[in-house]
């Protein structure tokens, strides 16, 4: 194993941006070049750290003990005199929870990298940015100080913006612009949640040096019990001590014993709701999702996949980590809520699926349908559901991956994008309609691909949650169930009109641009096609790795409820 | 108490999972390997298929006296959850695998030379090989996870060959509507698996049914109790979910087994080629809902039961009235399909599990065999096309007489529809008169309107002999209607027999249909199937238990006997005569049959647009969906995505009236007061021409407290 392996993991992107940025123009075309070569050593370091990972520990989610990988420095601190330090550490560890997204964040960074190859204009800005965004995404879901999390969060969104408002479609400045806001408020109330903790939480160890106690759990039961003197309290933004009750200062505002109110109301249940509709504007779920169909549709290919792949993905990682860890007591409070929203998100994205005209509409609307399983899972609060949010989440990266870049194949060809000027492509694109069709019946949940088994434990967890914990009712996996009627509709739909009856596009000059995959293409679409198998037959491969966590999680949830 | 882990701990090596092992991956091979040896597939696919026939019949030949033999192993966990995978061989099994393989290896051999002139003839065999790898996961695994997979691949592989000839619009819609239907009732399906995983942590059937046996009935709640891992664990349902599994898991069977409401998707498959409706349409897959229900049949609860019975008539009795107004030879059988998967399900429904089973099985032969011959002839007279001469080959309207020019063909048609219409001395007589007569007594036992559900099948045998033999009649008596219609008199020299490679098959399954195979008796009860294969009892909690047909007792059966039997042959042999009175050679009907139009009064309507469900279907709920996508699509774009902009715009309409009240009120409010400052200062200078800045400073001190003044 290599010594600090996740530091490298998140710098080698941000170095070869830096070496983007050095190289003279003449060089421009090596810059895509070490944009691949820079992915994929992530991609084999991501690798070495899942080997390295040992699914059989971390049992309990709130203690440092159990993470993996770890690397822990103070970072720096501020003396802010009588408000007490401000101090951030620089804090990466993994744990089940975050290897399954990490390993999944990689492989896409790598696809999208080679999906970049053909981009034309401004090559030395792309490239950088696209390290850059690399590098902020990793550091995202391996961060667990939250200002640290919250830099790297807050890091992806300024080469989003510019990847989508300078190299995207028509509208790229509009979609850019809305991206950008629609994510900039559910950053601030991440940010005042942020606050709001730091003020809340203290270090138990670094407040036990202070006051000469080594043993974790005596400084929590001095400082539960008020000995400790204020000015020895030292706070931290650790979210392993954050997911810990018991690292709450009594009397702050968030404390569970004795929290505060706002506008009448727990301050920890509007917290947990800031927090709530801050992922969930990412995930994104009903009725913040509205920026999805515009950034998915003027974004280059590329984007979109990284976009759909992995940026979604941190919404309900963000949940899993922040908001259902701190608050377990108010995310009980609320599962009727998310459920409901998770079962409305599924129906409600399926069936604007199905009047979509654009493809690339289509399958964002399809991803707001399938991100509505992941607040189903989680809102089941069972080791089911949880585990079946968590493999949806990773499922979903690959199978959307394909689909994006499914749709810039056509795009490639022709710049069109809207279903009805195609029809009967399997005849001209034999090869390209199978690798669509896995694509679609990935999607659509058949056995035997990786979105099955995730929506399966979202149903089977979501069903027992009732009977196990009361989180959420028996009607709701029941009704979701439709979903996946609808999804079946919306897919086979699109390829009866895209793909079958005669062979027709509406322009003439396109038949000869339409050829079918290049080698490229299929060095792009074959590995995650099998990658969608795989983990479709052989769920363990993933589930070794989170099993133990989520286990933890859900322990540590039902210990906050009772 | 019952321990979980005992129930579905992994098994020992045993030297039979080699065989399954190798029953599945010969066709999974064939599937693989169709699609890359292009030229040869054909016939490299069907000799795995006869290698795959030899062993399952070998194996169901070596073991068919043996104990039922169960392997299991871990899939994955979840949690502290094994699932598990189990296979399962029991008779009922071996008879399937046996079945499956064989009529898949017939069909290979007849496509061999159906689609002799097709170029993506490798994709065709590749599809059939996958086919029978699900069909076979289906009969093998016995876990509801597993076999709701296969379930699903099924499902998958029957859309491929539906829509194998994706250029036809109608095929490929059809193939659509086929995988819809069927995820419609795999939703419900799904819906049972997630009971019984609540209640059971577990899929694996044997260990559900174990435990099932220790469910019991609390003040009305269905609680499970048995101990997992050594820790005790106490599963509680409403009681009503115990029957919610029962109809939940029937959704699947519905789909698949095409029943009411879901039975709409089987005519328009009709578009696959025809020896994929002779081997999915007709034998194996649609026959797989039965083969579910059997498997969790001592899991229903009286009510799911008698739900399922109901489904069962009411299917049965709604496609034979279908049938019998058809003019597309292939709507026929499929409709007739349809009709007798209603009775197998009924079958279920009243108790009768031998009996459903026993007709699974009959019915194969006999409907594959039908399929096969209706293959034949359109096969042949497709031969006739030219420039020239055009026509639907599947129209019976253009057939007629030809018996004489295919007496082969013809004369297993006419065994397969006897075998159909349920006439004594073939295999469907035997099967269709255990469903009846055991539903006759499940109709005595429970009275009243139960009386209704008989009826319906009971009126179902004389329609049955009706629409078959109007089939027989138009098809092969007479003369060759489309030498008038195409006014081409000496056209019928020109249609031929089917070669060998077609008709020995369809021979072969025309054997299958009589029913001495099934043992030299006139009873149902003295067949051999009947012996090996018998009725199970019921393992759900007592008080939620049907009546079982094993505690009938045997004086009531004969009593019964002698009558069902009487009145089914005499409905189906008076259902012949009918036939022979309307459609016979000189018959009015027949002589003008060339130009019958489509029929005209209420039933004749009914009939043929089979209840008018799919109209139903399109102009209803296809349309509501599809327009309330458009409505959601119109509020997302318009309401909540306007929404949204609207609140952009107004910040930055907001932005401008603040830019603009900065500029000129704040800002001409400082600019007037300087320059008023100013005018004062100009004004007083004159009077007391001294320190101009302090006069200022203290104007400006004024103007402040003034304004202050006003604000407060």
């Amino acid at each position: 194993m290599i010594q600090g392996i996740l530091s490298y993991i998140i710098f080698l992107p941000l170095i070869a941006a830096a070496v983007v940025l050095c190289l003279p123009k003449r060089l421009e075309s090596s810059y895509r070049i070490v944009t691949v070569v820079a992915t994929g050593l992530t991609l084999l370091l991501t690798i070495i750290a899942v080997y390295s990972f040992d699914g059989g520990i971390a049992e309990n989610i709130n203690s440092e003990e159990n993470l993996q990988l770890l690397e822990k420095s103070e970072w720096f601190s501020l003396d802010l005199g009588s408000l007490g330090s401000f101090s951030v550490d620089y804090f990466l560890a993994v744990d089940g929870i975050s290897i399954p997204m990490l390993l999944l964040a990689s492989i896409v960074l790598f696809i999208g990298a080679i999906s970049s190859w053909n981009i034309r204009q401004k090559k030395k800005g792309y490239f950088a940015l696209y390290l850059l965004l690399s590098g902020s995404v990793l550091g995202c879901f391996v961060a667990l100080d939250f200002f640290l999390f919250y830099l790297f969060f807050e890091f992806m969104l300024l080469p989003m913006y510019f990847l989508i408002g300078i190299w995207g479609g028509p509208r790229k400045e509009y979609a850019a612009i809305k991206f950008f806001i629609y994510t900039l408020i559910g950053s601030i109330l991440i940010l005042i949640v942020m606050i709001g903790l730091y003020n809340s939480v203290y270090d138990p160890v670094r407040t036990g040096a202070e006051i000469g106690v080594t043993s974790i759990e005596q400084v929590q039961t001095m400082v539960q019990s008020g000995e400790v003197a204020r000015e020895d309290i030292i706070k931290s933004f650790n979210m392993i001590y954050m997911a810990d009750q018991a690292n709450y200062i009594p009397g702050s505002l968030l404390s569970q014993m004795s929290g505060g109110e706002i506008i009448g109301k727990s301050a920890r249940w509007i917290a947990f709701l800031a927090l709530l509709i801050g992922f969930a504007i990412k995930l994104p779920s009903f009725p913040f999702h509205t920026w999805l169909p515009d950034a998915h549709v003027e974004a280059p290919t590329p984007i979109s996949v990284v976009l759909a792949g992995i940026l979604l993905k941190i919404g309900g990682y963000g949940l899993i980590r922040t908001a259902f860890s701190f608050f377990p007591d108010s995310a009980f409070h609320y599962s009727w809520m998310i459920g409901f929203f998770g079962v409305f998100s599924i129906l409600y994205g399926a069936l604007n699926a199905l009047a979509q005209k654009d493809i690339k509409k289509l399958i964002a609307y399809s991803s707001v349908s399938h991100m509505g399983f992941v607040l189903l899972g989680l809102a089941a609060m069972t080791v089911e559901g949880i585990s079946g949010a968590i493999y949806q989440m990773f499922s979903h990266g690959l199978i959307t991956s394909m689909l994006f870049l499914i749709a810039g194949v056509l795009y490639d060809r022709t710049q069109d994008r809207l279903i009805e000027n195609y029809g009967g492509l399997a005849n001209r694109l034999p090869r390209f309609t199978i690798v669509v069709g896995i694509a679609f019946f990935a999607s659509l949940g058949l056995p035997g691909f990786s979105g099955f088994i995730a929506e399966l434990m979202v149903f089977l967890g979501a069903f027992k949650s009732s009977a196990v914990i009361g989180a959420i009712p028996q009607w709701m996996p029941v009704v979701a169930t439709i979903g996946l009627i609808l999804g079946a509709g919306y897919y086979l739909w699109t390829l009866q009109r895209m793909f079958m009856g005669k062979y027709w596009v509406k322009k003439a000059e396109w038949t000869e641009r339409l050829k079918d995959l290049n080698s490229r293409e299929y060095l792009m679409l074959v590995p995650l096609a099998v990658l969608v198998f795989w983990f479709g037959i052989f769920p363990d491969t993933l589930m070794s790795l989170i099993n133990s966590s989520v286990e933890g999680f859900t322990d540590l949830l039902n210990q906050a409820i009772r | 108490m019952i321990e979980l882990q005992d129930l579905i701990s992994p098994t020992d090596y045993d030297p039979m999972i080699n065989w399954i092992l190798l029953l599945l991956g010969i066709p999974l091979l064939s599937f693989i390997s169709s699609l890359f040896i292009k030229k040869n597939a054909p016939i490299w696919s069907t000799f795995l298929l006869l290698v795959n026939t030899g062993i399952a019949i070998f194996m169901a030949f070596s073991f068919w006296y043996g104990d039922s033999v169960s392997i299991k192993g871990v899939w994955f966990t979840l949690g502290d959850t094994v699932m598990s995978y189990s296979f399962y061989l029991d008779r009922l099994a071996l008879l399937m695998i046996a079945l499956v393989n064989l009529i898949s290896f017939l069909v290979h051999v007849f496509s061999m030379e159906y689609m002799k002139s097709d170029r993506n003839k490798p994709r065709y065999f590749a599809y059939l090989g996958l086919f029978t790898f699900s069909m076979l996961g289906i009969v093998l695994f016995h876990n509801l996870l597993l076999m709701f997979i296969f379930w699903e691949l099924v499902g998958f592989t029957s859309y491929l060959l539906i829509g194998f000839w994706f250029e036809k619009k109608t095929a490929s819609l059809a193939a659509n509507k086929a995988f819809i239907m069927n995820r419609i009732g795999d939703a419900g399906m799904l819906t049972g698996l997630m009971i019984l995983f609540a209640q059971f942590s577990t899929f694996d059937l044997e260990a559900v049914k174990a435990l099932m046996i220790f469910s019991e009935i609390e003040d009305g709640n269905w609680v499970a109790h048995f101990t997992n891992n050594g820790q005790e664990v106490m599963n509680s349902l409403d009681g009503r979910w115990l029957s919610a599994a029962g109809i939940a898991l029937f959704c699947g069977a519905v789909g698949k087994s095409a029943q009411f409401p879901l039975q709409v998707w089987l005519p328009d498959a009709m578009e696959g080629p025809t020896p994929v409706s002779a081997l999915i349409h007709a034998a194996t897959m649609v026959a797989a809902g039965v083969f579910l229900l059997a498997r969790v049949f001592v899991l229903l609860d009286a009510q799911a039961l008698e739900v399922v019975a109901i489904v069962g008539a009411i299917t049965a009795f709604m496609a034979a009235i279908a049938a019998l107004s058809q003019f597309d030879i292939k709507k026929v059988l499929a409709y007739s399909t349809i009709s007798q998967l209603g009775y197998m399900v009924m079958a279920i429904g009243v108790g009768a599990y031998s009996a459903g089973l026993f007709h699974l099985v009959t019915h194969a032969f006999f409907k594959a065999g039908l399929f096969l011959c209706a293959g034949i002839i359109i096969h042949q007279l497709h031969k006739l096309h030219s420039d020239e001469i055009k026509f639907n080959e599947q129209d019976i309207r253009v057939m007629g007489g030809l018996r004489l020019k295919m007496p082969v063909t013809f004369l297993c048609f006419l065994i397969c529809s006897l075998a159909l219409a349920g006439l004594p001395g073939f295999s469907g007589f035997l099967s269709k008169d255990a469903i009846l007569l055991n539903a006759t007594a499940w109709a005595e036992i429970k009275g009243g309107g139960y009386y209704i559900v008989i009826g319906l099948a009971y009126a179902s045998v004389i329609l049955t002999a009706i629409y078959i033999f109007r089939l027989v009649f138009l098809v092969f008596t007479r003369g060759f209607r489309l030498e008038s219609i195409l006014n081409k008199p000496g056209l019928m020299d020109k249609v031929k027999e089917g070669n060998l490679i077609l008709l020995i098959p369809a021979i072969l399954l025309a054997v299958g249909s009589i029913s001495i195979v099934f043992g030299a008796n006139v009873k149902a009860e003295n067949t051999w199937f009947m012996q090996f294969i018998t009725n199970p009892i019921y393992l759900v909690p007592e008080s939620y238990a049907a009546f079982s047909l094993v505690d009938l007792s045997e004086a009531t059966i004969k009593s019964l006997h002698g009558w069902v039997a009487i009145v089914s042959i005499s409905l189906a042999v008076g259902g012949l005569v009918i036939s022979y009175f309307l459609y016979r050679p000189i018959s009015k009907k027949a002589l003008i049959f060339q130009d019958a139009p489509e029929p005209r009064g209420a039933l004749g309507r009914i009939s043929f647009n089979h209840w008018y469900q799919d109209v139903l279907y399109e102009k209803a709920i296809v349309k509501f969906i599809v327009i309330k996508g458009k409505a959601l699509a119109w509020f997302d774009e318009k309401i909540l995505d306007g929404f949204v902009n609207g609140l952009a715009k107004t910040q930055v309409v907001l932005a401008h009236i603040v830019r603009w009240f900065d500029k000129y009120i704040i800002d001409g409010f400082v600019h007037l007061t300087v320059s008023t400052s100013g005018r004062i200062g100009q004004a007083t200078r004159s009077i007391q021409s001294g320190n101009v800045q302090t006069y200022i400073l203290s104007a400006m001190i004024l103007l402040i407290l003034l304004l202050l003044w006003l604000m407060i």
